[in-house]
């Protein structure tokens, strides 16, 4: 979780939380997903919207601080809405479902789950503007330490200068040595305040080598994407290891498999190296797997015994935040197999390090601690920047803000956010402008409150950056990113990475979902005097040509009716008739008005009326245009 | 210029209130409304697109599980009407949604009759709320173009 640095680095998640908040939110319908949307935008969230599960998984393994809350359906029919529910509980976020059932059941399991809330659909603005509260919740510790004082929402006598506050939950790391960030420890500080922590406090856990191989081995037996931190705790049957220990674990885990089946995959230039490994290495650590010298073959023998494991150096813990990867890249261990060029899954990684690890004594086996998750510049992957050719240094990235692999993060995942947001932009035009509208003069997080919406009649935005026109190559992305460089130096604030500049391109070139929204937003709803072109992709009826079948003949239920009309619709027709004078003035208007407008109407709407006035009785299928 | 306005307002005004009266919308369509703003002009067109599209895209599963010669997998036709259901609800398409709750009773009591004859009422359904909608939206061009401003309409 957030350490308090990284919650009063964050504007906008302090002076004007929860304005600015981080909503991810998942729910397969399109229509119920855009309504969801801009109720979240117009409680002022930052929302990130997706439909599908799978992404949603992805988004929050590669981006765990990245979100504060999650907000899903759980009836998706092709996605579990528990599964994300699990997640987002592995990553102690609050997630909270959305149903159209109201029943008991489905409530009361909803709530089982580990739901922080269940609200039924559809959902109300008011409801929505209240879902802060579970993220506070979740983070009680650092609010209460940071901003309630600021807000002045405590009594006074709690008020403590937050340096006491600090040091108070300093003192409960002290046992840490050098890692000031174990994750433990946050669950520590972040239920009491200190008189009351001593009374609850929490076992340290410490992964020792046993302990990760009996992780691992639950991990294999259940198969990593069954792998759900109840089921391993209970495989593992460990006292005191509670459930929330192994998901933190888990949640490390995943990411470094991932890192090693990108190891498999790429190249890495030795540049960007720097201490990104670490946290790929402590896993390793623990795998075992220190027999550099011995390059080649991988059995499974080599990657579990302890005689070759190297003493990690410890300054390189700080920095190092690990963050969940995508299990769908799991490699077993055991089952490495050499890839083609190098078996060693690191590649070329670990190379520079080697030299160093090599000078270091092997001493006995510490336990290792992970570091907590948390906010920095040093997470992620290579992948993207393997992808991009961005072959610049890494190392201390706190120091080297003017590299652009530390803005490029911040800048794509931005973009990701902003690009997923663009609902109500028009067409891939607005992707780009909503690139081009990432700041470069303010923080990204004062500036994301402004941009997050994008009228859909101008184009390009306001804010447009000097670069109008990008393109969705790397390149133009390349060119922009280095203009970021002397933005923002908040290093709690910079948790990007450069795999989102590759995420973000994949996003851009094939996510449907998103292509729709493009596509939805070059069609108007009808012929509606907004400034959008017009698209012919519109399923409308075409406006004049029924009219002038007349207005008297029921209007358009007539090309639609045939003999098993209902009385439903004969109603309707009684209905329609008694507007007859009303439509008759304005349609006059409408004709005289709207000769000159381009027919924004479809022909395939015209098609299925002529194709349901043909077939009578006909199969269902084919009365339905199919 | 002032007349036109303020005639195509009344006329704008009694339209909508119709539908609301005649069932073909509802309060969450006047939610969706409040949506609307400067910043998102063009929001309840979009989503009522979506809306649409999705109809279209339902209706079509629906039909051809219905169609299937044999057995008709009814969970599948259930599915759908369930995705139908959803949407119609969020957007305030009193009527379809009503023939969704009717149309999912049959598909849980594989009443194949049943569910053929509610898929045709709600294709029918939200064609005619299509063209109504579409009304509004043409007189609310209407109004713009004559230079007025488009009315909030109070229901009840």
């Amino acid at each position: 979780m957030e350490n308090m640095e990284s919650v009063s680095n964050e504007e906008g998640r302090t002076d004007q939380f929860p304005v600015g908040m981080r909503v991810l939110a998942v729910d397969d319908n399109p229509t119920c997903l855009r309504k969801l949307e801009e109720l979240l935008l117009r409680c002022k969230y930052h929302v990130t919207k997706t439909m599908e599960s799978k992404k949603a998984l992805e988004m929050l393994r590669e981006k765990s601080n990245m979100f504060d809350l999650v907000i899903s359906d759980v009836e998706m029919p092709d996605t579990d809405g528990f599964k994300l529910l699990e997640i987002g509980l592995e990553m102690d976020l609050p997630v909270i479902m959305l149903s159209a059932h109201s029943d008991y059941d489905s409530v009361m399991k909803g709530i089982i789950h580990g739901a922080c809330d269940y609200l039924v659909k559809p959902v109300s603005l008011k409801e929505l503007r209240n879902i802060w509260q579970h993220v506070v919740k979740k983070n009680i510790g650092s609010y209460k330490k940071i901003i309630a004082p600021s807000r002045h929402l405590l009594p006074t006598s709690e008020y403590a200068p937050s340096g006491s506050g600090k040091r108070k939950e300093k003192a409960d790391d002290s046992g840490d040595g050098d890692d000031d960030s174990d994750r433990e420890e946050d669950e520590d500080g972040s239920e009491q305040d200190g008189e009351e922590s001593s009374n609850r406090k929490k076992r340290r856990v410490v992964w020792s080598q046993e302990l990760h191989q009996k992780f691992v081995h639950a991990v294999q037996q259940l198969g990593l994407d069954k792998a759900v931190p109840k089921k391993i705790l209970d495989y593992m049957n460990i006292e005191g290891l509670t459930r929330e220990n192994v998901a933190s674990h888990l949640q490390k885990y995943r990411l470094y498999l991932k890192k090693l089946d990108e190891g498999q995959q790429h190249n890495m230039s030795q540049d960007a190296f720097g201490s990104r490994d670490s946290s790929y290495f402590h896993m390793a650590q623990l795998e075992g797997l220190r027999d550099y010298s011995s390059t080649r073959q991988l059995s499974s023998s080599s990657l579990l015994t302890r005689s070759s494991l190297t003493k990690f150096h410890p300054s390189v813990y700080s920095s190092v935040n690990l963050q969940g990867s995508n299990s769908s890249s799991f490699i077993p261990p055991g089952h490495h197999q050499s890839s083609s060029s190098s078996a060693n899954p690191f590649g070329t990684y670990h190379s520079p390090l080697l030299a160093r690890s090599q000078n270091v004594n092997l001493s006995p086996l510490e336990p290792l601690q992970f570091p907590r998750s948390k906010c920095s510049p040093f997470m992620g992957d290579f992948k993207g920047i393997a992808d991009r050719g961005i072959g610049s240094s890494f190392l201390d990235s706190r120091m080297s803000f003017g590299s652009s692999s530390t803005s490029l993060p911040c800048a794509t995942s931005n973009n990701l956010m902003l690009q997923e947001n663009f609902g109500v932009s028009d067409g891939n035009q607005s992707c780009l402008n909503g690139l081009s509208s990432f700041p470069s003069h303010h923080s990204w997080q004062g500036n994301l409150k402004t941009t997050t919406r994008f009228p859909s009649h101008s184009l390009p935005l306001n804010h447009a950056f000097g670069q109008d026109q990008m393109t969705c190559g790397g390149t133009g992305l390349g060119d922009y990113n280095t203009s970021l460089v002397s933005a923002d130096s908040h290093v709690g604030v910079l948790q990007c990475e450069p795999p989102f500049l590759g995420d973000f391109m994949q996003n851009m070139n094939t996510h449907k979902w998103e292509e729709q929204n493009c596509t939805m937003m070059n069609n108007t709803f009808g012929n509606v005097d907004y400034p959008l072109p017009v698209d012919n992709n519109i399923v409308f009826r075409d406006n004049n040509a029924t009219r002038s079948k007349g207005v008297d003949d029921s209007l358009m239920m007539s090309p639609i009716e045939d003999s098993a009309t209902t009385l439903n619709s004969r109603e309707c027709v009684g209905n329609v008739t008694m507007m007859d004078p009303e439509m008759r003035s304005s349609t006059k208007l409408e004709n005289d008005l709207v000769d000159n407008q381009h027919d924004v109407f479809d022909d395939i709407m015209n098609e299925m009326l002529k194709q349901d006035e043909n077939n009578g009785m006909v199969s269902v299928a084919a009365r339905f245009g199919l | 210029m002032d007349a036109l306005v303020a005639q195509l307002q009344m006329q704008y005004r009694n339209y909508t209130v119709s539908l609301y009266q005649q069932g073909f919308l509802d309060d969450q369509f006047t939610e969706l409304k409040k949506l609307q703003d400067d910043a998102s002009p063009d929001f309840v067109a979009e989503v009522l697109s979506l809306f649409f599209e999705d109809c279209v895209k339902l209706i079509g599963n629906m039909a051809r599980a219905l169609d299937q010669t044999g057995t008709v997998d009814f969970s599948q036709v259930g599915a759908s009407v369930h995705q139908l259901k959803g949407s119609s609800s969020s957007v305030g398409a009193k009527r379809v949604k009503g023939l969704c709750i009717t149309f999912k009773e049959y598909c849980e009591a594989n009443n194949y009759e049943g569910c053929v004859r509610c898929l045709q009422q709600v294709d029918i359904e939200f064609k005619a709320l299509q063209t109504k909608l579409q009304d509004m939206f043409n007189l609310e061009k209407q109004i713009i173009q004559a230079g007025g401003k488009v009315p909030q309409v109070d229901i009840n």
